[in-house]
């Protein structure tokens, strides 16, 4: 191969990852906006709308944002933290589940990212159906809630196919 | 002669209501359970929740409707 063509290439490939990383860089430092995912990407694309992000959710670093269904009875909201280490992850995880009130509740096993489990039961008065995803993939933490009519609660795969998108973010942007 | 006829008709009109209580008797039901044929499976006819065999291309036990992923088929 032309040495001068190597050369070209190397330096394009470089500039390229100068380019990505002064992106991500470039963003508000501790904005982790970027982490959440939309879930229309699991619906038929127009089904809710995002609310204001809010940053550093319960002081920890991240982000959150609360999707409302357009019948106004379903709200995903969805929380990234982004912390020093897997441990701090497990300890913010265990800090929102028991920050959380969910009655009658049913924990199980949940096939995303590391140590994901699915709490489904009802709100405490029992008007809305509720059901939290919790997992951590690295150093990051992942927190979605599914509040709905206590009649419908939000169906498991739905629940797992946004929670594996939502890992495969979490893993795209921050490479863990 | 005239009370030959006579005694004709008389026995053709009593012959003729015995005969009509036997066929009104036989209208009637003698057993609720109407008669089926044997050894043939029941005839299902699978519908949705509407009492049709689907909407918007939803197979049976599914209708369209604005759920969780948006507008979709559901499970009845």
């Amino acid at each position: 191969m032309n040495p001068r063509l190597l050369g070209g290439l190397t330096a394009a490939l470089f500039s390229a990852g100068l380019t990505l990383g002064a992106g991500l860089a470039a963003a508000q430092p501790n904005d982790y906006t970027a982490l959440i995912i939309d879930p229309n990407v699991v619906t038929d694309s127009q089904a809710y709308t995002a609310g204001t992000p809010t940053l550093n959710p319960g002081g920890q670093p991240g982000a959150t944002t609360v999707f409302t269904h357009r019948d106004g009875g379903r709200t995903i909201t969805d929380t990234v933290w982004v912390l020093a280490d897997p441990a701090a992850a497990s300890s913010a995880i265990n800090q929102a589940q028991g920050s959380t009130a969910i009655a009658n509740q049913k924990l199980a096993s949940a096939a995303v990212g590391s140590g994901g489990q699915l709490i489904t039961g009802t709100s405490p008065d029992g008007t809305q159906s509720l059901s939290v995803l919790y997992f951590t993939e690295g150093n990051a933490a992942s927190a979605i809630q599914f509040a709905g009519p206590a009649a419908d609660p939000v169906p498991s795969d739905l629940v797992i196919e946004m929670g594996q998108k939502q890992d495969a973010l979490i893993k795209s942007q921050l490479g863990t | 002669m005239r009370r030959i006829v006579m005694g004709l008709a008389a026995a053709g009109v009593i012959a003729g209501s015995l005969t009509g209580v036997q066929t009104a008797n036989a209208a009637q039901p003698s057993n609720a359970t109407p008669s089926t044929p044997h050894n043939s499976p029941p005839i299902i006819t699978a519908l949705d929740c509407y009492g049709t065999t689907g909407n918007m291309g939803c197979g049976p036990g599914f209708f369209w409707r604005d759920g969780w992923r948006g507008w979709a088929c559901y499970p009845c």
